[in-house]
């Protein structure tokens, strides 16, 4: 029961905030809302059992790239007074609203069936969730984690040649 | 109980509401804070499929998700930076100068 | 369908949110039914009785720190990789050790970079 209206004073806060993040005018008005976006889905996350995840989610997405975004907007100091949809407009949001329906169809006549894994909620609450993460992570997932060091490699070296303004 | 098909129509609309900004704004940071929503809505169909299903791969690949949404972040931004060096202009529709 | 599951442990957590949002909103209502609204354009403006502004509050400022909180945010991440590792160390051991060891050294390659393109110097 509480479990339920947590659910949807989640999904509702979710989904109103992200709306005014694509239609505030003001950049700054759609980072905030984008920061309350992000805080109710780290809820969402400790709704599904995965308590590690609600933690990154609101360090890496609401501490660290909200930051960064909002540091490139003080930076550009856009103005206010500007046209601010494209010429596609009506056909996105003509196209936006068919998609939901379609999703929602398929979403409500599909049967969800698969196989199942080893790690049942009670194994996860025994074992520690931070510590199921680590001990998958590294042994079965070393690789894509050394992908992941190459990735974030190229992303600082590549954001510094193309931020850095050469010496005059 | 709360069904699976609760998270996913959420993330459903989640992902249509990021997909509508990238299409629609003008502003390039408004675009990228679109396509965040984007990732987020494949994060929570992620992790409710691996809550779902008792499996850890979901949860892992949530976590490689988050890095390379940094790492889109940053070379974002910065290509945002060097665009707005050059043409003096945030607006996705004025950066053209590469249009045939 | 699995068993139901109780995050009964962050009860404590949504207490407090409870509390906290509660008094935030009570105190902005309480003042909100209390005070006299006689609102008027010199009472508005953001000083009462100083200077009139002269431009927007938003000043632009350099671009040092988006870099720099662009390393924040690859380091951040490094950061959190170490976390779920070093509470498993236990049962995952060397080979792990040895894997981790080598990917703080691929990112230390890239502060050796930002070091050496003076991406972290202050006076320019």
């Amino acid at each position: 029961m509480i479990l339920n209206l947590l659910f949807f004073y989640f999904a509702a806060v979710i989904v109103i905030s992200a709306l005014f993040v694509i239609i505030k005018r003001n950049a700054f008005h759609s980072a905030v809302a984008l920061l309350v976006t992000l805080i109710h889905i780290a809820g969402i996350f400790i709704l599904l059992n995965s308590e590690f995840l609600a933690a990154v989610q609101i360090l890496v997405y609401a501490g660290a790239i909200l930051v960064m975004i909002i540091f490139v907007l003080m930076f550009l100091n856009v103005t206010q007074r500007y046209r601010m949809f494209n010429r596609q407009k009506f056909i996105a949001f003509l196209m936006g609203i068919i998609l939901v329906g379609e999703v929602l169809y398929v979403i409500s006549v599909s049967a969800i069936k698969g196989p199942k894994g080893d790690f049942s909620i009670a194994k996860i609450m025994s074992e520690g969730n931070t510590q199921a993460i680590g001990r998958i992570l590294y042994t079965d997932y070393l690789f894509p984690f050394e992908v992941a060091s190459i990735i974030l490699l190229v992303a600082m070296i590549g954001a510094i040649v193309l931020a850095k303004k050469e010496p005059q | 109980m709360i069904p699976l098909h609760y998270y996913l129509i959420l993330a459903a609309i989640l992902f249509i509401i990021g997909m509508i900004g990238v299409l629609v704004r003008r502003n390039f940071l408004t675009v990228l804070m679109s396509i965040e929503l984007m990732l987020n809505a494949v994060n929570i169909n992620f992790v409710a499929f691996a809550h779902y299903m008792d499996s850890m791969t979901g949860r892992i690949f949530v976590f490689f998700i988050m890095t390379v949404a940094a790492a889109e972040a940053a070379i974002g931004l910065a290509i945002l930076i060097s665009a707005y060096r050059n043409t003096g202009t945030t607006f996705v529709d004025e950066i053209s100068s590469m249009k045939g | 369908m699995p068993e139901t599951f109780l995050p009964e442990s962050y009860l404590p957590v949504l207490i407090f949110l409870i509390i906290a949002s509660g008094f935030a909103i009570g105190t902005l209502v309480a003042g909100w039914l209390i005070r006299p609204s006689r609102p008027y354009a010199k009472k508005l403006s953001p000083y009462e009785s100083g200077n009139p502004p002269f431009s927007d509050a938003r000043q632009p400022f350099p671009i040092r720190y988006y870099i720099i909180a662009m390393l924040f945010v690859i380091f951040d991440i490094e950061a959190i990789f170490l976390y779920p590792w070093a509470v498993a160390y236990n049962k995952i051991g060397l080979y792990a050790l040895i894997e981790m060891i080598l990917f703080i050294i691929i990112l230390f390659v890239g502060y050796i970079y930002a070091l050496g393109k003076g991406a972290l110097d202050w006076e320019s």
